[in-house]
């Protein structure tokens, strides 16, 4: 039962609060299509019985034409109304034109016939564009991607319900009397549309297609598609795709004529054909496939699907050219338009910004449309024009092999849709994030170089330090002649920059004050830069062995901590100093000592350091001095990291120090050790790592590995959550407890996102998780569709369903894993046990708050087992419970 | 009357602005360093002349706080004296007094600084705290 769930689920997933919405939606559709159906083969039947077929690419592009002015007038009304007046507008326009041209048709005047071929085409583009369009407004693309599916579905059937009945009925009425049949199915699909608006939360008054009326002109248009790639290439594929329809309908409209040259006979063909075995396959493929290749291929695999399937059936075409092979390849055609690559370009629009969206996409859907047709009707005219000789018409093989190119081309377009699907996704979420950019300051003019100069005198010491070190660096200035006289001033941070500038230029003149500095008590930042300046300058000659072993036995510990600093500075430790100064007493030694140490590099130091990670003083210089041992410490530092006798304090500080070892060994011992007891420490470690050296290998299997273990961790979490809702009352412990669970979900979502970037792009998953920890519908809603098309597809299945909403947490970890919802008591009775000790401590004061009895033999036994300050917990429960 | 055990100390940190941003585990660790403290009524716990290096959290009983003798308040169960204490040694403005018997709990400075020192996400959440509080003081 629980198969056949999933898999119900797997090709449909309506849930609560979606229903009626995606009930009328489906209805709406189905209305839609089937007025359109009726339309279609009778206004076909007509013209095809009345004209030659080399008037077909004509009435093209006279649609084309045509087809142009409207869709800016309806974009006009669009954008400048709500689309709730719009849809009003199209409505009554519609009927009122059906009605005339019902009228008309009785007097059988043969520009007519031009008339009611162009008008059933608009009808379909505006009526059905404008579905869609209330449907990405009244769905987020979240729901979208579950239910756009069940509304294709609903026009799949409209359109074979609309077919058949103009099959079965063309034979008993006059053939225009259709048309009033056609103008009943628009009233339902109006009043479908209306009881959506209806609905609580649908609001297509506030959705315009402009964002103030002002604004909106022919040209606002024009220039979102210009800006937008995205756009671009949804139009690209729309012309090729009605370029490519037009040639098909062609052959098809070629073959059916001689094949049936009696009107009824042509009509009833084109009705069962469009009404049936059109109808019975876009069915299939909407139902059993269109959801479930969406969800496997993504938005760019199913685009390209229809461009493989007509090129590859126009090659039989060419083999058979014959009115059963011509029926195939328009029913594929059609089909596949109808059903994948409808649903793959609605979800290509998701990404857009919804103003830009709604701005245009009635436009390019109805002016591409025309433009396509009208184009592809040139297309033949100047093909038969050129190639075919005069009289004659293009045979099937010659415009299959015309088909076969723009397949080709429409292909590589469906690559670049996927692309720009993915980079507007990133874009939306990048936009969410502050760039900050650093200021550079050149030197490089005289007036600069004069303002700096006279800074040295005016200035603050702070300014004066800053014009020095910029002076300095500035090219052919000679700043030595300055320092002898700004050794001299009186403040300590501009000496200090003195001694760096001289040691750096190599400037040999300040000796004897440096000397003097080094005798002051201190060890500050001028005996520092003094220090380094006479070792870089003079060491053999004043920084002398006998001054470190002097200076390191000192009774004043700032002398100590410059005999360190001069030892790592000369790079060497021949009287073996150091070993003694990482143990000083004094912390300012010990850390001056830790960073000799790095500088060192000797192997002898190694323990010493680790030790001091645990040392709050110098923790930070000894993490930095182990870092510099580089790669041939990652083993025993896994080994420290793995072994369960570490100090907490210690193994916490092991991951810090492996992030400074930019190796593939980091790596590795950081992988083996994720789900320890240091994940976070370990996760972001590793995440600086990829940051810093993406040329490392982050084992696949280990990071898929752990987060399979964190997303069943996260299931499991939130089946207690829900037993255990409703215990909010503050400041008990059953509320505590409540926070706490929500807390651990909160850090698995960290860690998640985390092993995310350590596969996919950092910054983008780092977005995806702000845009998750907001825990905005919308903001979430972007991130999901994120992770969809990033995703490998093993990964969506139980990454995604994290993150749609505690409401879903418990199903989808019960579809997933089979994680039941527990009872309240089973719930607390689990975390008592569990190895989490803060969650065992709540979950004890928890069971005797509630005076849960039936929990007190696993509380005493807890107790006897956990660590001190949960004994005290489980001591204090078994009084109230006994 | 007993300690109270880590679950209650957590409990009544709840209520400590300071801590607002700590998730319940962290509050756990504050929660280890704090120590209860006993008082008798009558007795002066802080004063103007006296800096301040601890935050007071009322268990049981009440305390007065006065300015130059003037009552102002009764801090009475699960609110806070000296929350600022942690980070500054300035004293109280004010002089607290038992009026009975109390219990506080008490979070020494440097305890609660190694506690930060140890936790970064702690100390991430308690300058968020402090971050906000600034924004609405200039804001």
């Amino acid at each position: 039962m629980r198969r056949v769930r999933l898999f119900w689920q797997s090709v449909y997933d309506v849930r609560p609060g979606e229903r009626a919405r995606t009930f009328l939606m489906a209805l709406h559709m189905l209305f839609v299509l089937f007025a359109y159906y009726i339309l279609k083969p009778v206004s076909r039947a007509l013209f095809l019985n009345k004209f030659e077929i080399d008037r077909l690419p004509l009435l093209n592009v006279l649609i084309a034409v045509c087809g142009g002015m409207l869709a800016y007038l309806y974009t006009r009304v669009a954008v400048k109304a709500s689309l709730q007046v719009a849809i009003y507008w199209s409505t009554g326009i519609a009927l009122s034109c059906l009605v005339a041209i019902w009228w008309l048709l009785q007097f059988e005047f043969g520009w007519m016939l031009y008339v009611l071929n162009i008008w059933v085409s608009l009808f379909s583009i505006i009526l059905v564009s404008q579905a869609w369009l209330v449907a990405a407004n009244v769905f987020n693309s979240r729901e979208a991607k579950r239910l756009f599916g069940i509304l294709g579905l609903g026009a799949v059937a409209g359109a074979s319900l609309g077919g058949s009945f103009t099959a079965l009925v063309a034979r008993m009425v006059e053939t225009r009397h259709l048309l009033l049949a056609s103008g009943v199915m628009v009233i339902l699909a109006f009043g479908a549309l209306m009881l959506v608006a209806s609905l609580k939360n649908v609001n297509l008054k506030s959705a315009t297609g402009a964002e103030s009326e002002e604004k909106f002109a022919f040209s606002d248009i024009l220039e979102g598609i210009h800006k937008h790639k995205h756009l671009q290439v949804i139009m690209g594929i729309i012309t090729l795709m009605f370029i490519v329809d037009v040639m098909i309908d062609y052959q098809f409209s070629a073959l059916a004529k001689v094949a049936y040259p009696n009107k009824e006979d042509l009509t009833a063909f084109l009705g069962s054909f469009f009404g049936l075995y059109l109808t019975l396959v876009t069915f299939v493929m909407q139902f059993f496939l269109t959801a479930i290749i969406v969800r496997h291929l993504g938005v760019g695999g199913t685009l390209q699907i229809m461009p493989v399937v007509i090129g590859t059936t126009s090659l039989c075409l060419i083999v058979m050219p014959q009115l059963a092979v011509a029926s195939v390849v328009r029913i594929l055609e059609a089909g596949t338009r109808y059903t994948l690559n409808k649903t793959g370009m609605e979800l290509l629009y998701l990404p857009l910004p919804a103003g830009l969206k709604n701005r245009t996409k009635a436009f390019v859907d109805i002016f591409m449309d025309r433009f396509g047709r009208g184009i592809g009707g040139l297309v033949l005219m100047a093909f038969s024009a050129l190639f075919v000789a005069p009289g004659k018409q293009p045979n099937a093989r010659q415009i299959s092999g015309l088909v076969i190119g723009f397949c080709v081309l429409w292909i590589g377009l469906s690559v670049l849709a996927s692309r720009a699907y993915l980079s507007t996704i990133r874009q939306r979420l990048a936009s969410r994030r502050l760039d900050l950019s650093g200021v550079h300051l050149a030197v490089a003019d005289a007036g600069t170089i004069q303002l700096l100069e006279r800074q040295l005198t005016e200035g603050t010491p702070r300014q004066a330090s800053y014009a020095l070190g910029q002076l300095a660096e500035a090219a052919q200035y000679e700043v030595a002649p300055l320092l002898n006289g700004l050794v001299q001033s009186p403040a300590v941070e501009l000496r200090r920059k003195v001694y760096e500038v001289a040691g750096a230029t190599r400037y040999a003149g300040l000796l004897e004050p440096a000397q003097r500095a080094l005798e002051v008590a201190g060890d500050g930042p001028e005996q520092q830069a003094a220090l380094e300046y006479l070792i870089s300058t003079a060491a053999d000659t004043i920084v002398t062995p006998t001054w470190v072993a002097q200076a390191a036995v000192d009774p004043n510990p700032q002398r100590r901590a410059l005999a360190a600093r001069a030892i790592q500075l000369r790079g060497s430790d021949g009287d073996h100093h150091l070993g003694r100064l990482l143990e000083d007493p004094d912390p300012g030694v010990r850390e001056a000592s830790c960073r000799a140490a790095g500088t060192l590099g000797d192997r002898r130091h190694f323990d010493t350091l680790i030790r001091l990670l645990g040392d709050r003083t110098v923790r930070g210089a000894a993490t930095e001095s182990l870092g510099s041992f580089g790669p041939r410490i990652c083993g025993a530092l896994g080994d420290i990291l793995a072994a369960p006798t570490t100090p907490a304090a210690i193994r916490r500080r092991i991951p810090r120090v492996l992030r400074l070892i930019r190796d593939q060994q980091s790596v590795d011992v950081l992988i083996a050790a994720l789900g320890g007891a240091d994940s976070l420490a370990v996760l972001k470690a590793l995440n600086r790592l990829r940051e810093a050296a993406p040329n490392l290998a982050f084992k696949k299997d280990a990071v898929f590995r752990q987060l399979g273990l964190e997303a069943k961790r996260y299931f499991e979490m939130g089946s207690s959550l829900v037993a255990l809702r409703g215990w909010s009352t503050p400041r008990t412990a059953a509320s505590l407890l409540v926070r706490s669970i929500e807390a651990r979900m909160q850090q698995i979502e960290d860690r998640l996102f985390r092993l995310l970037a350590l596969r996919y792009p950092s910054a983008e998953m780092y977005s995806a998780f702000l845009a998750v920890r907001s825990r905005q519908p919308e903001k979430i809603t972007v991130a999901l569709d994120y992770l969809d098309s990033t995703l490998d597809r093993d990964l969506k299945k139980f990454v995604i369903p994290l993150f749609e909403g505690v409401e879903r947490v418990a199903k989808n970890g019960r579809d997933l894993y089979g994680i039941e919802v527990p009872t309240a008591e089973a719930a607390i009775r689990s975390l008592v046990g569990s190895n989490d000790h803060w969650l065992a401590a709540c979950a004890m004061a928890t069971a005797g708050e509630r005076q849960l009895r039936a929990v007190l033999p696993d509380i005493v036994r807890a107790g006897q087992q956990s660590f001190p300050e949960n004994a005290a917990v489980a001591q204090a429960a078994s009084a109230l419970l006994a | 009357m007993t300690e109270l055990n880590v679950v209650e100390r957590v409990i009544a940190l709840e209520g400590v602005d300071l801590l607002q941003n700590l998730n319940p585990d962290q509050l756990s660790r504050v929660a280890s360093i704090a120590t209860e403290v006993r008082h008798p009524g009558g007795q002066i716990i802080l004063q103007p002349s006296v800096p301040l290096d601890a935050l007071y959290v009322v268990l049981d009983g009440s305390v007065e706080l006065s300015q130059n003798g003037a009552p102002v308040h009764t801090a009475k169960q699960n609110e806070v004296l000296g929350a600022w204490g942690l980070f500054d040694g300035e004293p109280m403005p004010l002089t607290a007094t038992t009026l009975e018997e109390t219990r506080l709990l008490k979070i020494g400075r440097e305890d609660f600084f190694e506690v930060l020192s140890d936790n970064v996400e702690i100390a991430t959440a308690v300058f968020s705290t402090l971050v906000k509080r600034f924004r609405r003081l200039v804001g």
